[in-house]
């Protein structure tokens, strides 16, 4: 299953959920607008314009003027995909819901606020590529164990264990389960490097993970 | 002509309503059946819901209520189809909360793909309106994409409906009566004329960023005038023209049931 197959469905991904750039921007949280770090899970949603595949190119944004953005940036996380409707599961049971896993990439604006929906830096389309394909929950025995990177043109530019997650994959489900039933093929992007890795027009991209699969896409723009 | 989604009879239909109030399937049959029937088990009007936009902050007179500036450029997030339910269903207060409310809205959906759209072009993606109540739980905000998933995306807290309206019957939607009944009485009075971005331009601004498609649906704001609510209540939003949209009020356990 790739995004082609997720109709009316939900991608939902975790922000702040990096405990190095959690502790980084612990000062800055203290601050207005923000007044304190946050107590729950930081989610936003990448909606069904965004859905992309493995292989595709991803558009270079265009700003409101309509002329090529200057910079954007790439995350890439572990896909948690859901098996069966999930409502209101404890931590202990939560990845008996997990059908599989896959890989999420999230190509957007840098990141510079989380104080308001980032829908201009989070909603381009083409910018959340699923793929390669969903590995069978059972192939994946520790999912916190994992580690994504991304590769820019052939060179490792980041690599982001998920033993580094603020909150595992486990207490999300639990967590996100009881805000919102989740149904069979959701997907929820668990984690993201708190260094996004900066992007530029015709860059090949890679997202790995080992055991899940490669996302092979391109920038477009060139 | 006004659309909607029902359950009838032990089917589920897609519905259109004439001016005189009779109801015809796509099929073409006629249903006897009087609007306000407790046999029709009223569905969200979308069939096919997209992308779900909300406005926050969207009328200046409610700005200034949550102690706010009114917005240089609009306050969006994005909802899902888990938060809909339709006309006379339920929506539920999560336990052990202060503060509970509700939003009437009018609400454009869109008919049609387009990106980059002019706002002189807009109303041409407009299918229609219905009106929605976009209930916020206000124990639940922080300073991190506020409004929040945990406020703003929780199951059956966008009742919707009861029926779409088709564009051309609301010439007017910039200068419609907004109001809200709980239990019968009166707790929010307004007009869309006070609507700070309109639907014209909020096709244009969010076109500008991304591709809008047929089901994705605009909520466009709430004026002055919050309540809490309890469960056992029940809270009726209307908006002139397009619709009434009632909804009853029950406790998490309630909602919930089993999954409880």
């Amino acid at each position: 299953m790739t995004a082609k197959t997720l109709v009316n469905s939900k991608l939902v991904c975790v922000a702040l959920n990096d405990k190095t750039q959690l502790a980084a921007l612990e000062a800055t949280f203290n601050e207005a607008p923000y007044k304190k770090s946050p107590t729950q899970p930081v989610l936003y949603y990448k909606p069904h314009n965004t859905w992309s595949t493995d292989g595709a190119v991803v558009e270079w944004a265009k700003d409101f003027d309509g002329n090529d953005v200057a910079e954007m940036a790439v995350g890439a996380s572990l896909g948690v995909v859901i098996g069966k409707k999930t409502c209101r599961v404890s931590t202990e049971e939560a990845l008996d819901y997990v059908g599989g896993y896959t890989i999420v990439a999230d190509y957007s604006l840098p990141e510079q606020n989380y104080y308001r929906p980032d829908i201009k830096g989070k909603c381009l389309d083409t910018s959340a590529p699923v793929g390669p394909e969903v590995v069978a929950a059972d192939k994946v025995a520790t999912p916190d164990a994992l580690t994504v990177t991304i590769s820019v043109n052939g060179e490792q530019k980041s690599a982001f264990s998920l033993a580094n997650m603020e909150r595992s994959v486990a207490e999300l489900i639990s967590i996100i389960s009881r805000i919102m039933t989740l149904q069979p093929g959701e997907i929820i992007a668990v984690g993201f490097a708190g260094d996004r890795v900066s992007i530029a027009k015709g860059d090949k991209l890679e997202a790995s993970i080992e055991g899940v699969g490669t996302l092979n896409n391109t920038l477009g723009g060139a | 002509m006004r659309h909607a989604r029902i359950i009838f009879d032990g089917r589920e239909l897609d519905i259109t309503i004439d001016a005189n109030d009779r109801i015809t399937t796509t099929e073409g049959e006629a249903l006897d059946v009087a609007l306000d029937s407790d046999q029709i088990n009223w569905l969200p009007p979308v069939k096919a819901p997209g992308t779900i936009f909300a406005l926050g902050l969207n009328y200046a007179d409610h700005a200034t209520e949550l102690a706010f500036e009114p917005p240089k450029e609009p306050l969006v997030f994005l909802k899902h189809a888990n938060t809909l339910t339709g006309h006379k269903q339920t929506s539920y207060r999560p336990d052990n909360i202060e503060f509970q409310h509700y939003e009437c809205e009018l609400v454009a959906v869109i008919g049609k793909t387009g990106k980059n759209i002019k706002r002189e072009n807009a109303m041409d993606y407009v299918a229609g309106y219905t009106v929605c109540n976009d209930f916020a739980i206000r124990d639940y905000l922080e300073n991190y994409y506020r409004p929040n998933l945990r406020v703003k995306s929780r199951d059956s807290l966008l009742p919707m409906g009861p029926w779409i309206v088709d564009a051309a019957d609301v010439p007017n939607a910039n200068n419609l009566r907004l109001t809200t009944e709980v239990n019968g009485k009166i707790t929010q009075d307004g007009s869309t004329k006070d609507m700070i971005f309109d639907v014209p331009f909020l096709i244009e601004y969010l076109s500008k960023i991304m591709t809008l498609n047929p089901g994705d649906m605009i909520a466009t704001g709430t004026p002055h005038g919050l309540a809490d609510m309890q469960p056992g209540d029940t809270v009726v939003c209307s908006i002139e023209s397009v619709c009434s949209l009632e909804t009853k009020i029950v406790s998490e356990k309630e909602y919930y049931g089993d999954n409880y």
